[in-house]
């Protein structure tokens, strides 16, 4: 516990609780002192403080001490009243402006963390203005009239030796009509002692005219009551005093006023003589004698046994009386007041056990009286008393928290009061390290009042500070609510000091709503200030408001837009939280000989198109033998160590954007950043060894070195988008997708760099898994090649099972540099085959019809047949710019549902010097087929004959348009084929409609003869158009068919088996022009079904067929 | 019912990891940070509370103007359940955290929760909303 004695309260107590005097001058008295740029008070005051004076007192009970400290405080007569509220408002409200202003320099500068605060008693950052304040509070409580110590003591007459008939002057001073209310209400006792001083300027001649004057007074008021004040000796040249004894007490006069120029040495010493003279032979006699006699008059009627019983009986009838007193109910001469007055004379001479002893006796007595505010003030002198004695801290602050709350009861009257009495509790709190208490009385103090509470708070703040343990989070908070109120009177710049202290604590805290707060209203108010840099700084903090309401974020979007455009800046911010990158996300798509035909080819699957590959790409191959030789001699080492790109082709780059908030938000100008660094190195296959360090390797971003694609995007409340950026390198080199920026708006622009390390990359499969300390975002960008782009004419989307087409497959060479040596796979050559590439112009379906004259079959029909994987183009096929190479394709949808197809060519590059031999066109295509005719046959054995069989057909149209069926055919030569009934008489229309059913009986008979009926016309008769089975596509779509069909029978291999093709079309309705739509189904491999023997046998008689 | 209630978990780091307004009263905007400072602050009362008692129910603790601060302190974890609120009723309170901590316990034995990060699970929300308006 700190020692009371240095206690700053006990400084302030013996600062503020001094006898006062009452100073009444005349105008020229003034007059002579403004010389000196000071009032007659002003020069007075320093030297009314006395560290050493020295004076021997005696105790009311003879008991001698003497007083060494003591303290006079001046007053005009005119100021020794009670404050106008109004005007202690204002003035106190200047005071923190002042001090608003002058703390302007460290403002903006970054709050030092709160480890470093140095936590000593008085920490340095804790404003000094706060003493001033609390002062200034403090004084404007004084003069009142239920407490003595600030009631004058003594009165000092002045008057000026220049004054016409001096004597009569004096008399004329004390007149009662202008002395202050305290003397005149009867609050206190007029006849106080008179002090007559004749003030003489030495300039307006010699003191002699003074002192005949001084002898005139002594006659009249006697002649221990007169003195005589010399000034304004000087002569001449001004005097600067140093150190200027008046300096501390002005703070507010500039230098050049020269206070107490005319004041020679002399003059000074003979004011401090007179003051303490004043002090020693007048006040504090006087003092002292009064104290004598008021206790003897309070032992007289109130001490004893006997006064005690007659003070209870007397003060018990008084009860009923109205608890409003009077003002006037306590005149000086009413014993009350007259104890009051001991006790504040005892406290004042520093005999605090007298005083004690007295306040107790009142405080009983206004307690009975219910005199509330007068037993608050004694309450208070109580807690000051003991705290002075240093005996009961208790007592002391039982009777401080009697008297504050006491205060605070009695409604606006007792309001400043209260404060003064809880900043007196405070400090005796603060005396003993009762800091968490002291916070907690501050935070009581602060009443309705905004500016005082703000005032209150941010001191109620700095003793969390101070308290043990630390208490951090108490004291942001009541910082947080000092700013607040600090904006309300619009103190900005103190509520901004406020919440940049509170910064220190809230810094980075993940309450989220309290980092939004603070950021976002310390943002506005450096704003408003015009500080938008620093604005924008706090603003940045809050864009990711995401837990916030939709209103909250739709006011914190507007002020960031609106702060930002004030501030007139670009921003660059590196991970900025609008929209949030999702990381994890990034795909990268190159291409070096893979290329892709479109992007859903991309996210196929590598092992997809490996295996299609394997056997046209000539390193694969290699890597499959020996896995040691896997670096393949293609690419020299350097290229192997980095993904490689082709100058002139887009690198391709996804990545994902999620918007926070619940707003849309708009981005624009989405774009990857690249570096650039050229590499002189030629590929060069004999150049095994490269040098690693590339020396000057400056890295620009020239616009002519790679072209970067710009995308805008709106994402909506909480929509996550993937955005597809590519960046297009022109030059061979380096190049090094760094990250990927956005604009917010023009100002505003955010940008994410990627970490090589956490990026899981997906091109990067196959041959580089390997390698895993690959840069996986540099590229090694290689000479410009040609790329083949292909795509299908024509294909569908959507098709019915059955559909045969003719389509086309284009190639096109961009590149001044030929292709050659090309080959192609289908992944599904049930679904797709190749055509003959010489019969471009062929006619379909006619080309199918059979011809008169049996001809030669055709040539891709040997073709397929020889090599069902991989498809060679001719020998001779190279394709030039310009020229697209076109290659006629047959595409059957097999079978019902979504299929993907897959097609990869190879081709291989003419011109040598290249790093990269061949290339691959990866291409991916997605129809959807639905379901057509559905055809089932049964077989069995004809009853009658050897060698003949009845076939039931079922058909069934389970798709949504009706068909036309067209013919029926047994595939091969061996079976004749032969109808039984004729079709019209089953299906007269000769249509199938959507979900029509049909059933009708065939007979099918083993023919070796060459010249066999194979086919059965089905359509409306006399335009038969019977196509050939054996001619491409359909003879190549059957082989597939029936290697498709194969392996559900293969145990019954030995049997003899036959296979069906039925055609039929489908009438375009839309188009009259149009050809019909062809179909054909194949069923394979049937067979004689021997459990349904009799149920054939059945069927045949119910139908009554004759054979 | 209480007509204003803000109810948060604080983990040992003193971050939040579940909050929920409880309260009848309708929601303010301004009042959401409110809230927060205020429990916020109190943690530095419970951080001096908590050890000077063997109970995990610390009744109120602290107050501000009309609100004041309840908090309950698991023994294991130090995890704070607190809750600002303006009504007087321990009672209810203290029924109120005893059956949070064991759903708070029900969400720490779930092997795919983190302890001390954030309590995503909306049957947890529904469930406290549910004990709120039962003792509140």
């Amino acid at each position: 516990m700190a020692d009371p004695a240095y206690s700053a309260l006990r400084k302030i107590l013996l600062d503020e609780i001094t006898p006062a005097v009452m100073v009444l001058p005349t105008p020229l008295v003034e007059e002579r002192c403004q010389k000196n740029g000071l009032s007659f008070v002003q020069m007075l005051t320093p030297f009314c403080v006395f560290n050493n004076i020295d004076v021997p007192v005696r105790t009311a009970s003879d008991q001698p001490y003497r007083l060494q400290k003591f303290k006079l405080r001046m007053f005009y007569a005119s100021d020794v009243r009670q404050q106008n509220v109004e005007v202690t408002k204002e003035r106190l409200k200047q005071v923190i402006t002042d001090a608003g202003n002058n703390k302007d320099s460290d403002l903006y500068l970054d709050p030092s963390p709160i480890e470093t605060i140095p936590i000593s008693s008085q920490p340095d950052f804790i404003p000094t203005w706060f003493q001033f304040f609390n002062k200034e509070l403090v004084r404007s409580v004084s003069f009142s009239d239920h407490e003595a110590f600030d009631h004058p003591v003594a009165c000092l007459l002045v008057v000026s030796s220049n004054d016409k008939d001096p004597i009569n002057k004096f008399v004329e001073l004390f007149n009662m009509n202008q002395l202050p209310p305290l003397l005149n209400d009867g609050a206190m006792d007029p006849k106080i002692p008179k002090v007559f001083v004749l003030v003489h300027d030495n300039q307006d001649g010699s003191p002699e005219r003074a002192t005949k004057i001084l002898a005139e007074m002594r006659n009249t008021f006697g002649a221990n009551d007169c003195r005589l004040l010399c000034i304004n000796s000087l002569q001449g040249e001004a005097l600067d005093h140093e150190p200027n004894p008046w300096e501390f007490y002005m703070p507010n006069a500039s230098p050049d006023q020269h206070l107490g120029r005319l004041l020679n040495k002399e003059d000074v010493d003979e004011l401090k003589d007179f003051v303490r003279d004043l002090s020693s032979k007048d006040i504090i006699p006087n003092m002292e004698q009064r104290i004598r006699v008021l206790n003897q008059q309070v032992s007289a009627t109130r001490k004893g046994f006997r006064n005690q019983i007659k003070n209870l009986w007397w003060r018990k009838g008084k009860e009923d009386a109205p608890e409003n007193q009077s003002v006037n109910m306590y005149t000086f001469s009413s014993i009350e007041s007259q104890i009051r007055v001991l006790g504040d004379y005892a406290f004042m001479l520093r005999d605090y056990e007298l005083a004690l002893s007295n306040y107790r006796l009142l405080s009983t007595d206004y307690k009975l009286d219910k005199a509330w505010k007068r037993y608050a003030g004694v309450q208070e002198m109580m807690g000051l008393t003991y705290f002075m004695l240093n005996q009961s801290k208790k007592d002391a602050e039982y009777c401080m928290e009697n008297a504050f709350t006491t205060y605070l009861r009695i409604g606006t009257s007792g309001k400043g009061n209260a404060t003064r009495c809880g900043l007196w509790w405070v400090e005796m709190l603060k005396a003993s390290g009762q800091y968490k208490e002291a916070a907690g009385v501050y935070f009581r103090i602060s009443g309705e009042e905004p500016l005082h509470s703000a005032v209150m708070l941010e001191q109620a703040s700095y003793c969390y500070l101070l308290a043990k343990p630390i208490m951090l989070r108490k004291y942001g908070f009541h910082l947080i609510l000092s700013g607040d109120l600090y904006k309300k009177c619009d103190q900005i710049k103190h509520a901004i000091r406020a919440y940049r202290n509170a910064l220190s604590v809230f810094k980075g805290t993940t309450w989220s709503h309290i980092r939004d707060h603070v950021h976002f209203h310390i943002g506005q108010w450096y704003a408003f200030l015009g500080r938008f840099d620093v604005a924008m700084k706090h603003m940045l903090e809050i864009v990711a408001c995401s837990h916030q309401s939709k209103p909250m974020q739709e006011l914190f979007m507007k002020n960031f837009f609106q702060i930002l455009q004030k501030t007139g800046k670009t921003y660059k911010i590196s991970r900025l939280q609008l929209p949030i990158v999702n990381i994890n996300s990034l795909n990268i798509v190159s291409e070096d000989h893979r290329t892709y035909g479109s992007p859903a080819a991309v996210s196929v699957k590598e092992s997809i198109w490996q295996s299609l590959e394997e056997e046209m790409v000539p390193s694969l191959t290699n890597a499959k033998t020996t896995w040691l030789d896997l670096q393949s001699k293609l690419l020299p080492n350097k290229l192997k160590q980095s993904n490689v790109c082709v100058a002139g082709e887009a690198l391709m780059v996804e990545i994902a954007f999620k918007n926070p908030l619940q707003l849309s938000i708009p981005i624009y100008s989405v774009t990857l950043m690249c570096e650039y660094s050229p590499n002189e190195i030629i590929p060069d296959a004999n150049n095994s060894f490269v040098d690693q360090s590339i020396e000057d390797e400056k890295t620009t971003s020239d616009a002519s070195l790679f072209t970067l694609s710009e995308v805008d995007i709106t994402l909506t409340g909480g929509e996550t988008t993937l955005a597809q950026l590519s960046v297009t390198p022109i030059k061979e080199g380096r190049l090094k997708v760094t990250g990927v920026s956005w604009k917010l708006s023009d100002s505003m622009v955010g940008f994410y760099a990627f970490e090589p390390d956490l990026i899981k990359k997906r091109i990067s499969k196959g041959r580089r898994k390997a390698k895993q300390n690959t840069n996986k975002l540099e590229f090694l960008v290689i000479k410009s090649l040609p790329r083949l782009e292909g795509i299908i004419n024509n294909l569908p989307s959507t098709v019915y099972t059955g559909n045969l087409q003719r389509l086309s497959l284009e190639l096109r060479n961009s590149s001044e540099i030929p292709v050659k040596n090309l080959k192609m796979k289908i992944s599904h050559p049930r679904f797709l085959n190749i055509g003959n590439p010489e019969k471009s112009d062929v006619n379909f379906p006619s080309c199918l019809e059979k011809e008169k004259t049996p001809s030669q079959k055709d040539a891709d029909l040997d073709t397929t047949k020889k090599s069902d994987t991989i498809f060679h183009f001719p020998e001779d096929t190279i394709i030039h710019k310009e020229t697209p190479f076109v290659l006629p394709l047959w595409f059957r949808a097999a079978t019902p549902g979504n299929v993907s197809l897959y097609l990869t060519i190879y081709y291989e590059v003419e011109d040598k010097s290249t790093a990269m031999r061949y290339r691959t066109l990866r291409t991916h295509h997605i129809l959807e087929v639905l379901p057509s005719l559905d055809v089932s046959f049964n077989i069995s054995p004809c009853p009658s004959r050897l060698q003949e069989y009845i076939v039931q057909m079922d058909v069934i149209n389970k798709g949504l348009k009706s068909l036309k069926l067209r013919q029926l055919s047994s595939v091969g030569s061996e079976w004749q084929i032969s109808l039984i009934e004729s079709i019209q008489d089953i299906i007269p229309s000769g249509n199938l409609a959507s979900g029509q059913s049909l059933s009708c009986f065939l007979k099918l008979k083993n023919a070796k003869t060459t010249e066999t009926a194979t086919d059965v016309w089905l359509g409306r008769i006399g335009n038969e158009a019977v196509f050939d089975t054996q001619r491409a596509p359909l003879v190549n779509f059957h082989h597939y068919e029936q290697l498709h069909q194969k392996t559900s029978h293969k145990e019954q291999e030995h049997q003899s088996t036959v296979d069906f093709m039925l055609i039929s079309e489908m009438e375009e309705t839309e188009t009259e022009n149009k050809p019909p739509q062809i179909f054909s189904h194949h069923a394979c491999h049937c067979r004689q079904c021997g459990n349904e023997e009799t149920d054939m046998v059945a069927i045949g008689r119910a139908t009554d067929y004759s054979l | 019912m209480a007509s204003t209630a803000c109810f948060m978990i604080i983990s040992k780091n003193d971050i939040p990891i579940y909050e929920a307004e409880v309260g009848s009263a309708p929601k303010k905007e301004e009042a959401a940070h409110q809230h927060q400072f205020i429990l916020h602050a109190a943690l530095d009362v419970v951080q001096d509370l908590a050890w000077t008692t063997s109970a995990m129910f610390l009744k109120s603790i602290d107050r501000f103007n009309d609100l004041v601060v309840s908090v309950y302190v698991t023994a294991v974890t130090h995890t704070r359940l607190m809750l600002l609120h303006d009504s007087r009723n321990d009672d209810g309170i203290k029924s109120f955290f005893q059956e949070v901590h064991e759903l708070y316990i029900k969400i720490l034995l779930n092997p795919l929760y983190l302890p001390g990060s954030r309590v995503t699970s909306s049957h947890f929300d529904t469930k406290v909303r549910a004990l709120a308006r039962k003792y509140l």
